[in-house]
């Protein structure tokens, strides 16, 4: 095949995929094969506004995004500076959640790579939603401590003042109020089952005195040399928060009575 | 980590009761937001999983729509779309099977665009089973096996 061969293969493909339907008065549907991440194609109309030609999106862009998204995180944070750059770079505008960009002197080509550039942008906003898919595992951890024990006999995160002022060897949840705390830690991965150990062995070595708890997200999880080493310094533990929710807190509370 | 469902998973999830609340017709009436529509009901299945039912219709073109149950896995953020309802507002892919249309169209959950990699919902279908917004959800309601409460005045009227 040569270069020109190829070239004119790649402008018949493009220039294929490119097409117009009519869809009544001075309106036409712009077929392009730029796709959302689920296979469904941009959602481009032509149409006629105040006697010039105008590219808009009529509120599928956003609509599609808030699928998975609160349609307020689109206004904040790094959703709205990928937006807003999309829509500066490619001098599109946001008139109340429809995208759409004026053509100008006929530039009808340059206004589509334009639009649709923009679009494809600002859809990438639904992989970084994506990225973001995590457990819940800690969050539900804290909400049973604080069903579990009472908010004065209870401290999250808590670093030992006196050898820790810069709090880098942290327990999740102290348990106080009887002669030794229960430290309480909240284990989803390995990593966490590692700093957890060191952290349980340097509260050793200052001297401190505990008892020690640890709650799994998933045990079986855990890579085996990790929790063989974990469990020799940790002295009860429970491989799931889910399954033995009953159990902890039963275990807990006869710590609170002591 | 997203969870990833087998066939017979999402097809044990379709088929799961859902009953909907007493009063679920004033809680699916859509509000408007910017450029469309949009309500969500949380729903607990017969079998205790967590549903949600989305909603959503563009302001400026009623044939663009979605209604969209989600199943939302334990102890996760993950919103898994077990089906979706579109309108006729954009071309669709079927990478897989090579296959595009414009047209009215469902999208299912499957275990082959999973394992790709793609969205789990990638798969679509064209459909002349409905040609607006309220038809797409009584299929929706239909095919995924809600429940409505018992309504005597209502069944005169309508099915679903």
């Amino acid at each position: 095949m040569t270069v020109e061969t190829i070239e004119q293969d790649f402008r018949d493909k493009v220039c294929q995929k490119l097409r117009l339907a009519s869809e009544g008065v001075s309106r036409y549907r712009v077929f392009t094969p730029f796709m959302f991440e689920d296979g469904d194609h941009l959602s481009i109309v032509l149409r006629k506004e105040n006697g010039g030609w105008v590219l808009s999106d009529e509120g599928h862009t956003y609509m599609h995004l808030t699928y998975d998204l609160d349609e307020k995180d689109l206004l904040r944070g790094t959703r709205q500076k990928i937006i807003g750059n999309a829509l500066s770079l490619f001098s599109v505008q946001d008139r109340e959640g429809e995208l759409f960009i004026p053509i100008p002197d006929d530039q009808y080509g340059d206004a589509l790579y334009s639009f649709i550039q923009a679009l494809l942008k600002i859809t990438d906003i639904s992989y970084l939603s994506r990225e973001r898919v995590r457990s819940t595992f800690m969050e539900d951890f804290r909400g049973f401590m604080e069903e579990s024990v009472p908010k004065d006999r209870r401290e999250f995160d808590w670093c030992d003042p006196k050898h820790d002022p810069q709090g880098k060897y942290p327990i999740d949840c102290r348990i106080n109020g009887m002669a030794r705390p229960l430290y309480v830690q909240a284990l989803p991965s390995d990593e966490r089952t590692r700093d957890a150990m060191i952290t349980l062995l340097q509260h050793e070595r200052w001297g401190l005195s505990f008892r020690s708890l640890a709650i799994f997200e998933d045990q079986e999880q855990i890579n085996r040399k990790v929790l063989a080493r974990f469990t020799d310094i940790c002295e009860k533990q429970f491989s799931s928060l889910d399954a033995n929710r009953e159990r902890i807190k039963k275990y807990i509370e006869d710590f609170l009575i002591k | 980590m997203a969870v990833i469902l087998t066939d017979q998973e999402i097809a044990r999830l379709i088929e799961e009761a859902k009953p909907l609340p007493s009063d679920y017709q004033v809680k699916i009436q859509t509000r408007p937001k910017r450029g469309h529509k949009e309500r969500e009901l949380d729903l607990n299945g017969a079998s205790g999983s967590d549903f949600r039912l989305v909603l959503r219709q563009s302001l400026f073109n009623p044939l663009d729509f979605s209604a969209i149950l989600i199943y939302r896995p334990p102890n996760s953020n993950q919103l898994f779309r077990l089906r979706r309802y579109n309108g006729k507002s954009h071309e669709h892919t079927n990478s897989i099977e090579g296959k595009v249309f414009y047209d009215f169209h469902i999208h299912q959950a499957t275990q082959r665009y999973q394992e790709i990699g793609a969205r789990e919902d990638t798969f679509a279908e064209p459909t002349e089973r409905f040609a607006e917004f309220q038809q797409a959800l009584n299929c929706l309601f239909k095919d995924c096996n809600f429940q409505t409460p018992f309504d005597p005045q209502r069944k005169l009227f309508e099915e679903f």
